[in-house]
């Protein structure tokens, strides 16, 4: 074992395998896909975060007019819906789940792996729509598109570029439907001998899970838009009372994919979770089928509780009552998921390396984000608290300070196999510190004014009409929340600065930095072009017993006492 | 507002809350979480939202614990490795899936019944129609007060709102009775409430509604029975009691309704400023599709009944039709622009409204 570094440097890796733009733009490799991804997701985060910024700094004192009421409506929505299809929604899956997930699984490659090319190519298509949609004029209709103010020129929204965006949105919901079909078939058909359903690491069930609902939900907001871009074109009265239509549908409609969108969006990020808490406490996961089939159960419950998004729509009192009935089904598994989380780190030997810090940011935020869903499920007080900036903190807690943080965790921690290269740890745990604490100055005062009142979407909280003891209720809370934004911005530009230092000057990564045992950890930082030679085979991947530490590697090895499963002919990494 | 005065009115307020959190459920008043309670379910979604908190501050304060104890406690040293412990424990397990579904299962019905109590409104409930257009409220008494972003309530009687939408989605809600409706086109919807303090209140729009939706706040005024059946007889009456010599003063009183769209300093709104129109008095304007037509009483009041007839040249087709406006107002809105250079805006640009010259005794009436 002491061997293969050395002896995989010699040869080349998936990054130096072949050369040129065409290498790239035309690879068919999960890897080489995967870092492509990885770059758009990141690319496209930036001016998401760019745009939230500016969000903040409207809002910073009220008054303020460094936007006009429109520009600040079309700045809101990009934001909005930047974040949600083209950074979080392909941010786990799409980026980091290509490249791990069929290294984690033993495969040489995606089932599909022309189609996994495609679907980088219809982000692509889908992302250029969206700024089509800018140059058109932008939109002002918010990232869910709700009718009659999407449909009717008129008397909604003027601005010409929501037709581009809805294709947009239609064209990425097709990347994400063959992304989803894609992990299916490599999940059922690829597995290598050995890798039972059992042995897979929960990073690879949460995908799964994730995948089942990207293929079966993404089709319904396919036709919900097309209807929507129909209507607005063509006026065919389907969500357009003046054309007999009825706008509630719409929300049906839309809430019944966007509902699992949030699973599609939490669900890879509390995979990732369970692979960098068991593998940075160097323990094995606490209670790994309750862990497994809580995550089929999310994507299964998650179908089934949309109309918790319309409680106040004019729905009837009955399906509101059953809906909320079925919304808190829904916390019992991610209840599950933390207690045994917790139980992991009970005993264990804790590394607070940077990917650690951002997992145990994950087990503070996601528990406030998904406690304070008790609050959103439950009718006497949803009534109160929906569309203010309660449920825009709440959604901010579990996307981004969870989904997403979990998501930079998982880069973190996955970054030494992708680029081959160490980043620096100090300037690492002193950005994850940062990020957290800038964002709970964000997003805790805003669960504050919003239970106070503060309705989302607002430009400026004071002028004509507004009570000045109201305006004087929400100032401080909305001024240390844009505080809290520039803290997290400082940390995230430092974050991507140590980053990209390391591509050029980081210390070479070991095969097993960190010790984990899943499959990626065997093969060298940055892999092979073919991950696998031979078929690997499969022991129980959260069993650390059978590393030990190198000090010339500074990573984990095999320990040389300990035999490998199937030792003998079947081990991959001999040659 | 100067960043210094935000920071000291930052300081005050979290110094105010961090007592208020050590008197979570104090009545009346507002409480670190919530607004002031104005209303009769105020209390029970107060009580609600409060079980709920403390449950999710346990369990919160319990996983933080731990997570950090742990973390602390088991951290990697050296020749230290992870200690032999069970990888899972079915009894463990089930119990921390039991336990929170049963919590669970309380907070679900505590909210239904609250729900239920939001939803039923008492049968002899005083009934007020609302209809949300971009980006004003209009309040009908039966009685024939119709008012723009103010609403007048009597205290300790259920109020029914019946609430429709002109145009596209929005969502009444008054924070301080802890209720919200959205108002949907093609739709009837109500929502109801009792107030139980005097005072006034702010209500908003919940919906996003495009450009002025941040400005789509009315006032909600809790009255006294008394207080509340005079000012709504007066509401109706007032502007009959106006002379004709007077009118554009009471048009300057209606010009609230026009404010959010209209300036009066000649600045670009969603419509033409009534500083603009006022000049061209007399005169011919241009319109979208070409067409011209001299600017006089007979042009506002074609413009009120039928916004969408002549558009402005560079306007869009935005304004609903104020039809159902009763003639005296129209013509008293028409004798203000054309009258508007007899009037002055303060430092803010907003007009000031002189009084009428009879003195109005509210109680008054014909």
């Amino acid at each position: 074992m002491s061997t293969i570094h050395s002896h995989s440097s010699a040869e080349t890796n998936y990054l130096t395998h072949s050369r040129g733009f065409l290498s790239w733009a035309l690879t068919l490799d999960h890897k080489r896909i995967g870092v492509m991804y990885l770059v758009s997701v990141l690319l496209s985060f930036f001016f998401g975060g760019l745009f939230a910024l500016v969000v903040r700094t409207q809002l910073i004192f009220p008054g303020m007019d460094l936007l006009t009421r429109d520009q600040y409506n079309q700045v809101f929505t990009l934001h909005g819906a930047i974040m949600v299809f083209l950074v979080i929604i392909p941010s786990v899956p799409a980026a980091l789940g290509n490249f791990i997930l069929p290294i984690m699984l033993g495969a040489k490659d995606v089932a599909f792996p022309r189609l996994n090319l495609m679907s980088y190519y219809l982000w692509l298509f889908g992302a250029a729509f969206f700024l089509l949609a800018l140059f058109m004029g932008g939109i002002d209709t918010g990232w869910t598109f709700y009718t009659p103010y999407s449909t009717d020129a008129d008397k909604g929204s003027q601005f010409a570029g929501v037709i581009p965006a809805l294709t947009g949105v239609f064209i990425l919901g097709f990347s994400s439907i063959f992304t989803g079909m894609n992990f299916i078939v490599t999940i059922h058909r690829m597995r290598p001998p050995g890798m039972t359903w059992f042995r897979m690491p929960l990073f690879l069930w949460a995908t799964y899970a994730t995948a089942v609902i990207q293929v079966l939900a993404t089709p319904v907001l396919a036709i919900t838009l097309g209807l929507l871009a129909m209507e607005r074109a063509f006026g065919i009265g389907i969500f357009n009372p003046a054309l007999g239509g009825d706008p509630v549908l719409y929300q049906h409609f839309f809430w019944f994919y966007s509902h699992p969108a949030v699973y599609i969006m939490i669900l890879p990020a509390m995979g990732i979770i369970s692979e960098l808490i068991s593998v940075h406490s160097h323990k094995h996961i606490f209670g790994y089928k309750f862990i497994a089939f809580s995550s089929i159960a999310i994507a299964i419950f998650g179908f089934l509780v949309w109309g918790h998004h319309m409680f106040t729509s004019g729905q009837s009192e009955l399906i509101t009552v059953i809906f909320s009935a079925i919304t808190f089904s829904v916390s019992i598994p991610s209840a599950i998921k933390v207690f045994n989380w917790l139980a992991t780190l009970y005993k264990g030997s804790i590394s607070l390396n940077t990917p650690m810090l951002y997992a145990l940011s994950f087990m503070i935020i996601f528990s406030i984000g998904g406690l304070t869903g008790l609050h959103l499920g439950t009718l006497a007080t949803d009534i109160h608290l929906h569309d203010t900036y309660f449920v825009v903190a709440h959604f901010h807690y579990v996307m981004m300070g969870s989904a997403l943080l979990a998501m930079i965790g998982g880069l973190h921690h996955w970054w030494p196999k992708i680029t081959g290269k160490m980043y620096n740890e100090t300037l690492g745990r002193i950005g994850a510190i940062g990020v957290f604490i800038g964002f709970n100055l964000t997003f805790f005062p805003q669960f504050i004014m919003g239970s106070h009142g503060m309705p989302r979407r607002y430009h400026d909280y004071s002028g004509v009409g507004w009570l000045p003891e109201m305006t004087q209720l929400y100032a401080p809370y909305h001024f240390w929340s844009s505080v809290g934004s520039y803290v997290m911005a400082l940390a995230f530009f430092l974050t991507a600065g140590y980053l990209i230092h390391s591509i050029f000057r980081g210390r070479p990564a070991p095969a097993n930095p960190w010790g984990g045992r899943s499959l990626e950890w065997q093969c060298s930082s940055p892999p092979p072009h073919n991950n696998f030679d031979e078929a690997p085979t499969v022991g129980d991947c959260y069993d650390y017993s059978v590393l030990e530490w190198d000090e010339a590697q500074q990573g984990y090895r095999w320990r040389p006492d300990v035999p490998r499963p199937g030792a003998g002919g079947a081990n991959p990494y001999k040659h | 507002m100067n960043v210094l005065t935000v920071m000291l009115n930052a300081g005050a307020s979290l110094a105010a809350a961090s007592s208020g959190a050590l008197t979570l459920g104090s009545s009346g008043g507002a409480s670190f979480w919530m607004p002031e309670r104005a209303s009769t379910v105020s209390a029970d979604v107060d009580w609600v939202f409060n079980l709920i908190t403390w449950v999710s501050i346990f369990f919160f304060v319990l996983i933080l614990v731990l997570t950090v104890y742990f973390a602390v406690k088991y951290r990697r040293t050296e020749g230290r490795g992870a200690e032999p412990s069970p990888s899972h424990h079915t009894p463990l397990e089930l119990t921390w899936t039991i336990i929170p579904l049963i919590i669970v299962i309380i907070i679900f019905y505590m909210g239904m019944k609250g729900y239920i109590d939001l939803r039923t409104s008492p049968a002899n409930a005083y009934e007020i129609n609302v209809t949300a257009k971009r980006w004003d409220w209009t309040f009908q008494h039966s009685n024939g007060c119709t008012q723009y972003d103010e609403l007048f309530v009597p205290l300790g009687r259920p109020v029914v709102l019946k609430m429709m939408s002109d145009d596209v989605l929005h969502s009444l809600y008054i924070p301080a009775f802890r209720v919200k409706q959205d108002v949907v086109p093609g739709r009837i919807t109500t929502l109801w409430f009792e107030a139980t303090r005097p005072g006034i209140y702010n209500l908003f729009c919940a919906e996003y509604c495009g450009t002025e939706h941040s400005q789509m706040v009315a006032v909600v005024h809790v009255l006294p029975e008394e207080e509340f059946q005079a000012r709504l007889q007066h509401c109706a009456q007032w502007i009959n009691l106006v002379p004709e010599e007077s009118l554009h003063l009471a048009g300057a009183r209606l010009f609230s309704q026009c404010v959010s769209c209209h300036s009066l300093d000649g600045s670009r709104g969603i419509g033409p400023s009534f500083r603009e129109t006022h000049e061209l008095w007399g005169k011919e304007r241009e319109f979208a599709d070409g067409s011209r037509r001299i600017v006089d009483e007979n042009y506002i009041l074609d413009s009120l009944n039928n916004p969408g007839g002549e558009i402005v040249k560079g306007y869009a087709n935005q304004m609903s039709s104020f039809r159902t406006m009763d003639d005296k107002r129209k013509r008293a809105l028409a004798e203000f622009i054309k009258r508007l250079d007899e009037f002055e805006l303060d430092a803010n640009g907003r007009l000031i409204v002189p009084p009428l010259p009879t003195p109005q005794t509210p109680e008054g009436g014909q």
